[in-house]
């Protein structure tokens, strides 16, 4: 059976929806079945990078129970031209959506996690999909912790910043440990000073590695292109020679073992 | 011949009872050598009512693990339970009537098995 995938961070604008992103169509490149699912509610975003029009349904009717998983599913996989499948379920952007989900009481909650969890039926069961990636909303959220506890694998997106490292020792003792999740931190947006030199880079990872319990799976440097790209277009379809793709396609490995 | 075979038919009926109330005091006996082990004070004393991602939080490390479990496979009994905990049975049955008395799960018997379950309509 396939894996379910959360990635996560303490603090917002780490890079998760990129990183998601582009994790999914990686694995989707190298010919696997991908549904990626927009958990951040409160700031949805993957519509602004599939740019679906009409949608009938969106991943808020499906955790209603307004409808079966199947209608909220859109098939990227033409746009994208990979040899596997994507598909996405995307997050209502309506402010009237985003009121809604954010008022909802801990009995829908409960619900919505039983949601969540039936997809590991529904989908890696009977629609044989390799990986479900949850793009989720930063910190202790309901919803992010929903996709925790139902993901086999977090990937926590962490910065340099101190309140960001020091949140995210913090949940990896409060949230993560407590759900005896796998899981693996990703350093995102490291200034290229700290990976100049092959000397520089193991004084880097030693000071990662000792500040975090946790398995470090990937050091994705801050490419100027990839921020350029704004989020326009999927960077490592884009871009297959570029340094970022490989980073990505390595911890794409990584987690396919991890 | 046919008074025996009504004779045999009741004792095998009579036996049956008693073995399904023996399991039954089996179970209330697990449940209780469990609240001793842990001691109440490790349960917290304003319980929320809903079994949502912030009461599993809350909730006593071997508690969570079961409840995680049974969220999981939505209806089991305690021997699917520690399928997956890779706990012994007798540890979840206590464990899973533990979360029933607190309110989290409801119990129902279906034969000789008992189910356990998320209410998510209470």
């Amino acid at each position: 059976m396939g894996k379910i995938i959360a990635v996560h961070s303490y603090k917002g604008g780490t890079g998760k929806t990129s990183l998601s992103v582009n994790l999914a169509a990686t694995y989707a490149r190298k010919g696997k079945k991908v549904c990626l699912m927009d958990l951040d509610f409160r700031a949805p975003s993957l519509h602004a990078i599939f740019k679906q029009q009409g949608l009938d349904y969106w991943l808020n009717d499906y955790l209603n129970g307004i409808c079966e998983i199947d209608k909220v599913l859109v098939d990227a996989t033409n746009d994208h031209g990979n040899d596997g499948k994507l598909v996405v379920a995307l997050a209502n952007p309506s402010t009237e959506a985003i009121r809604d989900m954010t008022a909802k009481d801990r009995k829908w909650e409960m619900k919505a996690l039983g949601r969540l969890l039936s997809l590991r039926s529904s989908l890696l069961g009977d629609g044989n999909f390799d990986y479900i990636i949850f793009d989720t909303s930063p910190g202790l959220q309901y919803s992010s912790i929903n996709a925790i506890v139902t993901a086999d694998v977090v990937l926590v997106v962490t910065s340099l910043d101190a309140s960001d490292i020091n949140g995210s020792q913090r949940m990896t003792g409060e949230l993560y440990d407590l759900f005896e999740k796998k899981t693996g931190i990703l350093v995102n947006k490291v200034i290229a000073d700290y990976l100049s030199s092959e000397k520089e880079q193991k004084k880097f990872d030693k000071y990662i590695k000792s500040i975090h319990k946790l398995p470090v799976l990937a050091t994705i440097p801050c490419f100027c292109e990839v921020l350029r790209a704004a989020g326009d277009f999927i960077f490592t379809e884009e871009k297959p020679d570029h340094p970022f793709t490989e980073t990505i396609e390595n911890l794409a490995a990584k987690v396919e073992k991890f | 011949m046919a008074a025996y075979r009504r004779l045999e038919g009741r004792s095998t009926q009579l036996l049956e009872k008693i073995r399904e109330n023996l399991e039954l005091l089996n179970e209330k006996i697990d449940v209780m050598i469990e609240i001793q082990k842990h001691g109440q004070r490790e349960i917290p004393e304003d319980l929320p009512e809903a079994l949502d991602v912030m009461t599993l939080l809350s909730l006593p490390d071997h508690l969570r693990k079961t409840a995680v479990t049974l969220c999981k496979l939505e209806k089991a009994t305690a021997d699917e339970v520690s399928d997956q905990t890779k706990r012994a049975r007798a540890v979840e049955s206590g464990y899973l009537n533990q979360l029933v008395v607190m309110g989290y799960l409801k119990k129902e018997r279906h034969g000789r098995k008992a189910y356990f379950f998320v209410d998510k309509e209470a």
